[in-house]
């Protein structure tokens, strides 16, 4: 039978370090597809997910709720995000598309599904990252506008504009690709 | 391409809730961080208990302390009494008190001694609610906060509130300084 989050926090705070690596294992797929999408390349995705892991067990002392590890370790993914966003815009560096998983999403037609990948990596690059972070946890983590609160620290009426004018924006961005 | 008819940011989420798997090496490489950090607490804590310092007089201002609530007060006993030169990355036994006469137990948590991370906690002694444990602290700038009753995190009344770190809990802000003299 699987260990609970809890049970393996326990673990690991007794001394058990390799009992981290089932933590690891079972949250690594499941963030990394939000840090890929709003970092928008693989590498940097990584990073900040390794960051976050290693950061979260520096401080599993202090997860006040262990059975809802996965919850805090997103919060401070979802941080380290923003940090490593904010570094990469001080370098000057661009959105970049991630390559991995445009290959990845090549299954029926290859071309035009990496094609349609490009667009939509493209259309949210040109997002502010706040409108991106706000997107990516309302519509593909499906997360609640009070859960999402408690992660990012910002209020609901400023949530649901971010994410009302991030929908926006990608249409208009959408469009324009399939008009051109 | 995707079917135009249907709401495109309804296909656009779709394809971005594909999972993106990493492989097993990056399980890995969090693993070599993660056993690093462990045996660098357990060097440090052994370094740290080895050289522990000697206990430090009592503030005579508990009394009015309890009168006031739930106050907290670091003090740094060597050095307002014997004030010798101590160096950068040396340890300073610092004074941890908590007013707090209804709690069960405290201890202090901090970075200095890994977040009571494997029973590492310095648990307080309880002198008529007013809690009080003494710890050598290196020089630097570090977190920490009180543990009341085993669960309820509690940031340092009177100590300046660090920056929120991503955890989500309150901590206070120490600051042990080098003396120059």
């Amino acid at each position: 039978m699987e260990s609970s989050d809890a049970a393996l926090v326990a673990r690991v705070l007794h001394g058990e370090v390799n009992a981290y690596s089932a933590l690891v294992s079972r949250y690594r797929d499941k963030y990394a597809r939000y840090a890929v999408h709003m970092l928008g390349n693989r590498e940097d995705a990584e990073e900040a997910l390794q960051d976050a892991f290693t950061r979260a067990y520096r401080s599993l002392a202090r997860c006040e709720d262990p059975e809802r590890f996965g919850a805090w370790l997103f919060r401070i993914l979802v941080n380290r995000c923003r940090t490593s966003g904010a570094r990469r815009v001080r370098r000057g560096q661009t959105f970049v598309h991630d390559e991995t998983a445009l290959l990845n999403a090549s299954e029926e037609h290859p071309a035009e599904q990496t094609m349609w990948r490009e667009e939509i990596e493209r259309a949210l690059g040109e997002l502010s990252a706040d409108q991106r972070e706000a997107f990516l946890l309302k519509y593909v983590e499906e997360l609640g506008y009070d859960e999402m609160a408690e992660i990012t620290g910002v209020g609901v009426s400023a949530l649901k504009m971010r994410v009302m004018r991030a929908c926006d924006r990608l249409r208009v961005l959408l469009r324009e690709v399939h008009s051109a | 391409m995707p079917d135009w008819g249907r709401n495109t940011l309804e296909l656009m989420v779709q394809e971005l809730q594909h999972p993106v798997r990493l492989d097993d090496s990056f399980d890995r490489r969090v693993m070599v961080r993660v056993r690093r950090i462990y045996a660098e607490r357990r060097h440090r804590g052994i370094i740290r208990w080895l050289g522990a310092a000697a206990s430090i007089s009592r503030r005579p201002a508990w009394a009015a302390a309890l009168a006031a609530g739930v106050v907290a007060v670091v003090s740094f006993g060597v050095t307002r009494e014997r004030k010798p030169a101590i160096p950068a990355g040396q340890a300073i036994p610092v004074q941890f008190v908590l007013v707090a006469p209804e709690a069960h137990s405290v201890a202090v948590v901090g970075d200095f001694n890994n977040w009571g991370l494997g029973d590492t906690a310095l648990v307080a002694e309880n002198h008529n609610g007013v809690w009080s444990v003494s710890a050598p602290v290196h020089t630097g700038v570090h977190r920490y906060a009180f543990l009341v009753n085993g669960k309820q995190w509690v940031a340092d009344p009177t100590a300046p509130r660090a920056a929120d770190d991503d955890f989500g809990q309150p901590s206070s802000a120490l600051v042990v300084e080098a003396s120059t003299q």
